[in-house]
């Protein structure tokens, strides 16, 4: 019994410290329940992904009743992130517990260094990246969807902050190619909003891909990928680009819990406690968002993660 | 008066309004509202079947780590949830959280084909044709 409220416990930790520095659950989840409960890292990644799609449904639910999430986009993007979250589900089956630990130290290594190089938000990033006013759930649903989480925002922001700059100059160098062919005109309206016009959907289909496998493998909703690709690659405002994101996941991240399920890599004693929890951390988180600094927050984090990514290198050398 | 226009007799002496037929923003903008109804109630339920799970666990006094798990046995889910056994409600939730974006998917291919949009159409059966194909896979190499 003392277990499964630890379990609660920590996933209400993790969902109110993600949704307070606008992480996804997935990169504080899977490390809790390495370190602290002792999975194997793909155990852990397989309820990561169930608690990224609780999380990430509620959020997406408020973001299209504000129409803040382009569900064009998203869907168009959402079968190729789709694609490589079954690439990923099944590639994770096939690498060891060390070579994933290695694969997450960097992660986690990227991410501090993002948010550590993260600029105080100019008044655009921060309506990109405050947390959804999750109290007031979608008005005509009466129920408490509201009072969910938020799975992807500050640490997009840093990722895109940081890359910006560096993505469009690499994209640029790789030529139109063959993927100009997706980028017809009449597609590109079709999957553009008000105020902005969508470009490069061919890189934009490689990078959904590639977060795809990532979130799959990792277990990580994969908004640290998709949310500087649709905006410093495909020209999506970083609100439309963190809103859109946070819908794509649930599918993505489907398309590899599925793997998990059916292959006999996911418990259900442990999935339930911690997507539980994440719930009603983040629920919480974004509710006292509004009156938390995050600033020390912040540093504290990149702390605990570069030290969490030295336990993981340990980890992929065995010891 | 055409059939685009209506009239709203006895409201100002039967002033003219907009059209009725719904634009495209307008039409994309209800499917917005009725996918964002879908997750939102699709979220809840899996949360409350879940959160059920963990109070039948922490009620019987197991520890979620000491026992090893049956896999997903959708004939014993029944029997599972009647006789209150945790895991019958915590596959159930688990269910419940896949389906939810696939429902989605589902909710969105509808609104698309009565909007006449094909392209987005194929683009939602592809979505969902890789989902079925995770679960073949997953079955298959089992």
């Amino acid at each position: 019994m003392i277990v499964a409220l630890l379990l609660v416990a920590g996933g209400i930790g993790a969902g109110m410290f993600g949704s307070l520095l606008g992480l996804g659950g997935g990169i504080l989840i899977v490390p809790l329940l390495t370190f602290g409960f002792g999975l194997s890292i793909r155990e852990a990644a397989g309820v990561s992904l169930v608690a990224v799609i609780v999380t990430s449904s509620a959020a997406a639910s408020v973001y299209l009743q504000r129409h803040t999430a382009n569900l064009r986009l998203g869907m168009s993007l959402e079968l190729f992130t789709a694609i490589g979250a079954l690439t990923g589900g099944l590639i994770a089956f096939t690498l060891s517990d060390r070579v994933l630990a290695g694969l997450f130290a960097l992660l986690l290594l990227y991410t501090a260094l993002t948010m550590f190089r993260r600029r105080d938000p100019s008044p655009a990033p921060v309506a990109a990246s405050a947390p959804v006013d999750l109290a007031t759930p979608p008005a005509s649903t009466g129920a408490g969807a509201g009072a969910a989480a938020e799975a992807s925002t500050g640490a997009h922001v840093a990722a895109t902050q940081a890359l910006s700059g560096s993505v469009v100059t690499a994209g640029s160098s790789l030529g139109p190619g063959r993927l100009s062919g997706l980028s017809s005109a009449d597609t590109l309206a079709g999957l553009s909003g008000p105020g902005y016009r969508v470009r490069n959907l061919g890189r934009g289909i490689v990078g959904a891909f590639f977060a795809g496998i990532v979130s799959a493998v990792l277990g990580i909703g994969g908004g640290i990928i998709k949310v500087p690709v649709m905006h410093l690659v495909m020209g999506v405002p970083l609100r439309i680009a963190t809103a859109t994101s946070n819908l794509m996941i649930g599918v993505t991240a489907t398309a590899s819990a599925v793997i998990y399920v059916l292959r006999g890599g996911m418990d259900p004693l442990v999935v339930g406690p911690i997507a539980v929890g994440v719930f009603l951390g983040a629920s919480a988180g974004s509710r006292i968002a509004p009156r938390v600094h995050v600033r020390y927050l912040r540093l504290l984090f990149v702390v605990v993660m570069i030290y969490t990514a030295l336990q993981m290198v340990l980890r992929a050398a065995g010891q | 008066m055409t059939g685009n226009e209506t009239v709203q007799a006895g409201q100002g002496g039967g002033r003219h309004t907009a059209p009725t037929v719904p634009s495209r923003a307008e039409g994309a903008a209800a499917l917005d509202l009725t996918v964002a109804r879908l997750l939102s109630r699709g979220t809840m339920s899996a949360v409350a079947l879940l959160a059920i799970g963990v109070v039948l666990l922490a009620a019987a006094g197991r520890s979620p780590l000491d026992t090893g798990f049956a896999p997903l046995d959708l004939a014993r889910l029944p029997s599972d949830i009647v006789a209150l056994r945790p895991e019958g409600f915590l596959w159930l939730g688990l269910i419940a959280v896949i389906f939810t974006p696939i429902s989605r998917v589902l909710a969105s291919l509808v609104g698309f084909w009565r909007a006449g949009d094909r392209r987005m159409v194929l683009i939602s059966v592809a979505i969902l044709s890789v989902v079925a194909t995770s679960i073949v896979l997953s079955i298959v190499l089992k």
